[in-house]
């Protein structure tokens, strides 16, 4: 099964991917309007915004806990976890 | 060429046989009591070996809650069919985490002593499942078959309900079984019941 490379999610169908293409490594979440993928400061912004909206978290609290779920994702590894 | 090949291969399997000794004794003997000794000694190899693949115990952890979230990850994934139901996912929710109950287990009841990057792995997790469940709220909220209400809250008490169940499970259930087996339907039912309009 592929995994987005930017933020981990598994996808299976088509619609889950960039544009709906199975050959980009990066799902639909992850892209921009335009299909490209989104920045590491984009996606760390979306993804600190969405674990406060659906679980509640405090903003700094989920921004760090995505900055750790980033460094491990093949997109960002490398980059350590206290650059932003 | 090949005996370097045989060698990466070799190295690889005994990672494999690590990780899997190591899923079992965190899950059995506890996160923070499990022994790198007891590990080595299940997956059959030297104490040393288990720092060849890892330099330390907190990286093996690690490793163990990165597989484990995304194993979890993708079956939800897998269980959680394009347009299901929030009862549906739900119910597909407390499968996934029944395959898994016993190392989960120790997630829930031991958080504190992970590594912040292990902690990250059980917000992976929450994502996992919220991303699904919150398409399918706003959608059931929008034809008035749920109630409105802040979708974090509606999370997390859910979540509240499931983790009080895992992390008491010797008061819930018998020796052996699985909490989430014996009383998942019944916790869905029960929170269908107070979401439902
Ligand atoms: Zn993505």
């Amino acid at each position: 099964m592929k995994s987005c490379i930017s933020c981990g999610m598994p996808m299976t169908r088509p619609e889950q991917f960039a544009m709906g293409d199975v050959s980009k490594d990066y799902c639909v979440h992850c892209a921009r309007p335009d299909g490209s993928m989104q920045s590491y400061e984009e996606k760390l912004l979306s993804m600190a915004a969405f674990i406060v909206k659906t679980q509640g978290f405090d903003e700094q609290a989920a921004a760090a806990s995505a900055k750790e779920m980033m460094a491990r994702l093949p997109a960002w590894k490398g980059r350590a976890s206290h650059e932003t | 060429m090949i005996a370097e090949s045989t060698r990466t291969k070799r190295k690889n399997r005994t990672r494999h046989i690590l990780m899997k000794a190591a899923f079992d004794r965190f899950a059995r003997d506890g996160l923070a009591a499990a022994r790198t000794s007891d590990i080595a000694a299940s997956a059959g190899v030297s104490h040393g070996a288990v720092f060849v693949h890892f330099p330390s115990r907190e990286d093996l952890l690690e490793a163990v809650v990165d597989e484990l979230g995304t194993r979890v990850a993708r079956r939800i994934h897998e269980l959680s069919q394009t347009g299901a139901s929030v009862k549906e996912l739900l119910e597909a929710h407390v499968q996934g985490l029944a395959e898994f109950e016993p190392l989960y287990a120790r997630l829930v009841m031991e958080e504190s002593v992970l590594t912040p990057r292990a902690q990250s792995g059980v917000v992976m997790i929450q994502s996992a499942i919220s991303e699904h469940l919150s398409h399918a709220v706003a959608r059931e909220s929008a034809a008035g078959t749920i109630r409105k209400m802040p979708f974090h809250l509606l999370f997390n008490t859910w979540i509240g309900l499931l983790h009080y169940y895992i992390a008491h499970a010797a008061s819930f259930a018998a020796p052996g079984q699985s909490v989430l087996e014996r009383h998942g339907p019944a916790l869905v039912k029960h929170f269908w019941g107070l979401i439902k309009e």
